[in-house]
């Protein structure tokens, strides 16, 4: 059985904001998927996300093309497979150069984004995130989120210090405990998985997820008919509940690729740099 | 500088110095300023900067916000007013115009929320201290931040000094076991496999850490199934109809937990799971 992917990206101001500082980026070629959000005034927040996918985009190129070897960046996480450590690895390279652009310019302190990443081999599926932005994996009728917000409030939920409740009503949500180029090391949290024909993973920055509960994703990308106007009912819903952020999504459905397609021709290769 | 005084009585029981962010009030323990009193709501109100003055709304509260002794929804606030809410009551001082010199009163400056909700990162040791706070607030204790700093020492003297935000410690990971497979049957490349890892694959892919071997005949499937792990916990899945999985003798087609003692059976290999210590 081999695996394919289709992908569609779509990333929207919102209705208040007057930049962008999400950003996006993909290359099926290597099977990499990334959306950063980036943060800081004075354009460094957009400075910060477009760098981040642009690094790790490079970081797989450069592995998956070149040297077919993932360089290997701080140290390596124990129990994880080596794309996760290489997603990981790349986060970390990313964070580096956030970090030490921003030191060099004092007028962008405050400079940092989140990041969610995925990576597909085959059927074998490795994700990365650090901060708010999250991944859910959709699978037949049900969505799952992959990831854990590293955002104060959440953390304290987990921790039972608060509720669920007193989360989403909490006026300091905004606030990240981890972020990429604010200091000068970063760990992501990383996990493995295996992917099934038919699974749509989404890839969403906070603008998105803040404003559109799980059901609502899972409805709208079942409803859709194609991944980039699922793309666009999930940032029109956004937007109707206001949308006071920047929005953006990445939508990847996994299939199954008939023999003949394999042989005889695949297609053009997709990707897409940081917008 | 704007400030605000949280008063019940006579007694100032807080200042809060406004940045150009948001101040909420209210009854649980996220809110900026919290009353813990049962005539407040929940998220009862918020002050907060607006263009070229410092506003007050209240969040659809049970016993509503008075300015002044007037019931308001919203309302702009001045030098001097009152804000009445539940019991408590909060002075609203403007003192930006006034030209006295800067009162050294131990002011609680809030976390800076520099631009209404635009996203902020916490370095780790800001992190710690909120999370420190929460954890203190939860347990029924004061917020250590509003600790008097150099306070006297209390009389008995056997009381380490409650100074503001501990160190918190990491929070106490809790001890993970890590499961074990023991082969019982079948062709394998190790007797044993310690599933360390979150992902463990079972098959014939240069990706399976557990190995299956086949006959030439009969090849295993790349993929047969997985044992991953979460939160300390180990979930078996089958990845191929052809790997027939079983556990403990019964076709399992969906994912299940691992319980100590299990059995699962994968392409004619039969393993046992329980923990290593």
């Amino acid at each position: 059985m081999s695996l394919t992917v289709q992908v569609a990206g779509k990333s929207d101001l919102g209705c208040i904001r007057t930049n962008n500082e999400d950003n996006f980026g993909y290359d099926t070629r290597y099977g990499v998927f990334v959306v950063c959000d980036g943060m800081g005034g004075q354009a460094a927040g957009e400075v910060a996300s477009k760098m981040g996918v642009d690094i790790i985009l490079e970081y797989f190129r450069k592995a998956g093309g070149e040297t077919g070897k993932y360089p290997v960046e701080g140290e390596p996480l124990e129990g994880v497979s080596e794309r996760a450590n290489a997603l990981a690895s790349s986060i970390r390279m990313a964070n580096r150069s956030i970090f030490e652009a921003a030191s060099k310019d004092a007028g962008h302190a405050g400079r940092g984004s989140t990041v969610v990443a995925a990576m597909g081999q085959g059927s074998f599926l490795s994700i990365a995130h650090v901060g708010d932005s999250r991944i859910y994996l959709i699978r037949k009728d049900s969505i799952q989120q992959l990831t854990n917000d590293h955002s104060l409030v959440m953390e304290q939920v987990r921790r039972g210090l608060i509720t669920q409740e007193e989360a989403e009503k909490s006026t300091m949500q905004n606030i990240i405990i981890r972020a990429l180029g604010s200091e000068e090391t970063v760990e992501a949290d990383v996990d493995d998985m295996m992917a099934q024909p038919g699974d749509i993973l989404l890839l969403a920055s906070d603008g998105l997820t803040k404003h559109v509960k799980d059901s609502g994703l899972l409805k709208l990308v079942k409803g859709a008919p194609t991944l980039s106007q699922a793309c666009e009912a999930l940032i029109q819903a956004a937007r109707d509940d206001g949308g006071d952020d920047n929005i953006t999504c990445v939508l990847v459905r996994v299939l199954e690729q008939p023999w003949y397609r394999r042989w005889f021709g695949k297609g053009s290769p997709q990707w897409q740099n940081s917008i | 500088m704007a400030k605000l005084y949280l008063k019940f009585e006579q007694a100032v029981l807080k200042e809060v110095t406004l940045a150009q962010g948001m101040v909420t009030v209210g009854r649980l323990p996220d809110n900026l300023i919290q009353v813990d009193n049962p005539a407040v709501s929940g998220h009862h109100a918020k002050i907060y900067w607006e263009v070229d003055h410092y506003s007050v709304e209240d969040n659809n509260s049970l016993n509503g916000t008075y300015v002044n002794n007037q019931k308001v929804s919203k309302a702009t606030l001045k030098d001097g007013d009152s804000i009445l809410i539940g019991k408590h009551n909060i002075t609203f001082k403007d003192e930006w115009h006034e030209d006295q010199p800067e009162q050294r009163v131990p002011t609680q400056v809030m976390p800076a929320v520099p631009q209404m909700d635009a996203t902020v990162v916490l370095d780790t040791k800001k992190a710690r201290e909120l999370m420190a706070q929460a954890r203190a607030l939860k347990e029924g204790g004061a917020p250590p931040a509003a600790a008097p700093t150099g306070a006297g020492p209390t009389a008995s003297g056997t009381m380490p000094a409650a100074t503001p935000a501990p160190p918190a410690p990491p929070a106490p990971p809790p001890k993970e076991r890590t499961g074990m497979l023991t082969v019982i049957e079948g062709k394998t490349d190790e007797p044993r496999y310690l599933l360390s890892g979150k992902l463990t694959v079972i098959g014939k892919s240069a990706m399976a850490s557990i190995k299956l071997k086949g006959s030439l005949f009969r090849q295993p499937p790349d993929v047969a199934a997985i044992v991953s792990k979460r939160e300390g916990k180990y979930f078996v899945a089958s990845q191929d109809k052809k790997a027939n999985l079983k556990l403990n003798g019964a076709d399992l087609d969906r994912q299940q937990e691992l319980q100590e003692g299990d059995t699962i059976e994968v392409f004619g290999v039969k393993m046992a799971f329980e923990y290593h210590d």
